[in-house]
């Protein structure tokens, strides 16, 4: 009996197209708003997810501040003190790398009226296992001709950006002043100044998005970091890499207790971490963008509703007619709410598909005109769960925005709608 | 047993503030077989007779028994489905459902019985050929004429195979050729079918073809006259 309640229902969709259309086109609209947005916060969490793993891999685990995941904490990068060797000491650690960064008087070369430039700048220690284990973490770094990147066996040797080269009037070749901790000292060459880029700025940074890194900042190897300031407390960050074999969240609390048996204040995050933080800002970021869509589809509900209202009150004779050949109440319940569910289904349907096209042209439009770090792109998600649901849902709906219209269409007494003109 | 017998009949409804008295007290008997012509002035309460004989409504006081059943003794839905098996309706304005076929139109009330699709089908057809309509089983009510309208009307009410015909002013929308037309469908129709036929008209026409004219006047019988062909 359903065909044939589907059969009516259908040909009287079909017969007022005007009314028919207003109102799918209402359900359109919020459903393809609900699509394109949770589209969009799935492509969303889809980027930064394949970022964090891009960077982590399966296997690495970072040494942060305990406070950096805290909310009462500022959100700049926080310093902390570590014992590199109790970390290289834990097991299951294969390779560990870090990052320290102090502020020091640095003295350059001199201007045309033979002034010497100096100031003070950030510097930042980077171990050597950090530019040949862990690139992931420095990106892709474009060095001007004639410069180069510090490899393992340099000491006292310094790299800069362009910006700062200007600043201090130095070349590749030539001596920077680095004062450090009490009377320590260096003279370090500058064996690399990195191309200044507007553009492409964000991806020069050391530790991504991590470090404090800026344009004033000066690098230089690990070794000659310990000699300027032995006190390692300045660390910024510090990444290490597990054996095969071992399961990095468990190296990973393993050696977050036993640093923090030395006394430092420190947690251990892996990718894990990091993504289910993620995924708890994205569920956020979705209830609120659920909570627009809603709107939307409430709305268009309401418009099912009304036309559903009006359909009745037209057919009040078709009802009469129905109830007096045979139709008793569910029958014509029937009849309406797949009336009115069809109108949602189609809304749906059309819906879906332009909330797809929606999410996908954003998509594209975002990688067009940003560039992003790694040349990380928005990937465009079409999760097949998301499409199913939404039509069940369009469905439900218009199935639920008929609901009281029908119930007035099936009590309506016979006579009364009969005698209807 | 008479197939349908109404006894001190009584049927009130409220229109706005006052209760309008539409039947006060009404007996009739009906037999199988019969084709009986309800006549009577606007306001008489045929309308509300033809409501009660054709079980879409239940009188206020008195009884009604449809071969022997008490209407009053059945729910809502026992109601549906008795006049969905016994009765068929035909209406003054046709009452077809726009969107359907003449054929759909015909299988609608079978469709409401649980008839299985073939076999609704295949009567419809044969129902619509009897009427004159075979070439136009697919056609809309639109794009029919108002005698064509009400011949599938009629086919639909013979869906069921009903024991009782039940027809409001069948000929009132259509001009005096085409209603005589109808009528000497309906009069065979009853013959070849045994159908028994309820006719509510204004039209003298329309009565002559009945084997007995009822005559109602304020919600009661006032006259009945037996007619001999």
């Amino acid at each position: 009996m359903f065909i044939e309640f589907l059969r009516l229902a259908g040909q009287s969709v079909l017969h007022r197209k005007l009314r028919s259309i207003l109102a799918v086109l209402g359900v359109l609209i919020g459903i393809m708003a609900v699509v394109m947005l949770i589209s969009f916060g799935l492509s969303l969490k889809g980027l930064m997810t394949g970022e964090v793993s891009k960077v982590f891999g399966v296997d690495t685990f970072m040494i942060m501040d305990e406070n950096v995941f805290s909310r009462s904490h500022s959100n700049t990068v926080k310093e902390y003190a570590l014992d590199l060797e109790t970390l290289r000491g834990v097991e299951g650690v294969k390779t560990v790398a870090a990052v320290r960064q102090r502020t020091a008087f640095i003295q350059g070369g001199t201007d045309d009226s033979g002034k010497a430039q100096q100031g003070f700048f950030p510097v930042m220690g980077l171990s050597p296992e950090l530019l040949t284990d862990f690139t992931a973490f420095t990106g892709d770094l474009v060095f001007e001709e004639g410069g180069r990147q510090i490899a393992e066996t340099d000491v006292d040797v310094a790299v800069v950006r362009r910006q700062l080269a200007d600043r201090l009037g130095v070349g590749v070749g030539d001596a920077i002043l680095i004062a450090g901790e009490k009377s320590n000292e260096i003279t370090a060459t500058v064996i690399g100044i990195l191309a200044a880029s507007e553009e492409k700025e964000q991806d020069q940074e050391f530790g991504m998005s991590m470090s404090a890194s800026s344009a004033d900042t000066i690098y230089i190897p690990y070794a000659t970091m310990d000699r300027l300031w032995p006190e390692g407390n300045d660390f910024l960050v510090t990444v290490a890499r597990t054996l095969p074999g071992y399961e990095v969240d468990e190296v990973a609390d393993r050696a977050e207790a036993a640093l923090k048996a030395e006394g430092s204040r420190v947690a251990a995050i892996t990718s894990g971490d990091i993504t289910s933080l993620i995924d708890q800002w994205m569920t956020y970021i979705n209830i609120f963008l659920a909570g627009l869509a809603g709107i939307s589809l409430l709305v268009g509900g309401v418009g099912v509703m009304n036309t559903m209202f009006t359909s009745v009150l037209e057919r009040t004779k078709d009802i009469g007619v129905m109830k007096a050949v045979g139709a008793k109440n569910r029958h014509i319940l029937a009849v309406f709410l797949i009336e009115s569910g069809l109108i949602g289904l189609f809304g749906g349907v059309i819906g879906t598909m332009f909330g797809l096209g929606a999410a996908a042209l954003i998509c594209l439009m975002i990688n067009a005109l940003t560039s992003m770090p790694g040349g990380a792109a928005f990937p465009f998600i079409a999760s097949p769960t998301l499409i199913a649901a939404t039509l069940v849902g369009a469905f439900a709906l218009g199935a639920v925005s008929g609901l009281w219209p029908a119930w007035r269409a099936a009590r309506m007494p016979v006579v009364d709608a009969l005698r209807y003109e | 047993m008479a197939l349908l017998d109404l006894q001190g009949v009584t049927k009130d409804y409220p229109l706005g503030s006052t209760t309008v008295n539409a039947l006060r007290g009404l007996d009739l008997s009906i037999e199988r077989g019969e084709i009986v012509a309800i006549m009577g002035p606007s306001g008489s309460g045929k309308s509300t007779l033809m409501h009660i004989l054709g079980a879409l409504d239940a009188p206020t006081d008195g009884e009604a028994r449809f071969q022997g059943q008490d209407l009053r003794d059945l729910s809502e839905d026992a109601l549906v489905t008795l006049r969905g098996r016994k009765v068929g309706f035909v209406f003054q304005t046709f009452n077809l459902i726009q969107t359907l076929t003449a054929q759909q139109n015909v299988e609608l009330p079978m469709t409401f019985l649980g008839v299985r699709r073939g076999e609704r089908a295949e009567r419809a057809r044969a129902l619509l050929a009897k009427v004159g309509l075979a070439e136009r089983v697919g056609h809309r009510p639109n794009e029919l004429s108002g005698g064509e309208r009400q011949r599938v009307a009629i086919a639909r009410a013979l869906a069921n195979d009903p024991e009782i015909l039940l027809a409001d002013e069948p000929t009132g929308n259509l001009d005096s050729e085409t209603g005589a037309t109808i009528l000497r469908l309906l009069k065979q129709l009853c013959e070849d079918e045994e159908k028994t036929m309820i006719l509510i008209t204004h039209d003298p026409d329309a009565a002559a073809i009945a084997d007995r004219i009822v005559r109602l006047r304020d919600g009661r019988v006032v006259e009945e006259v037996r007619h001999v062909h």
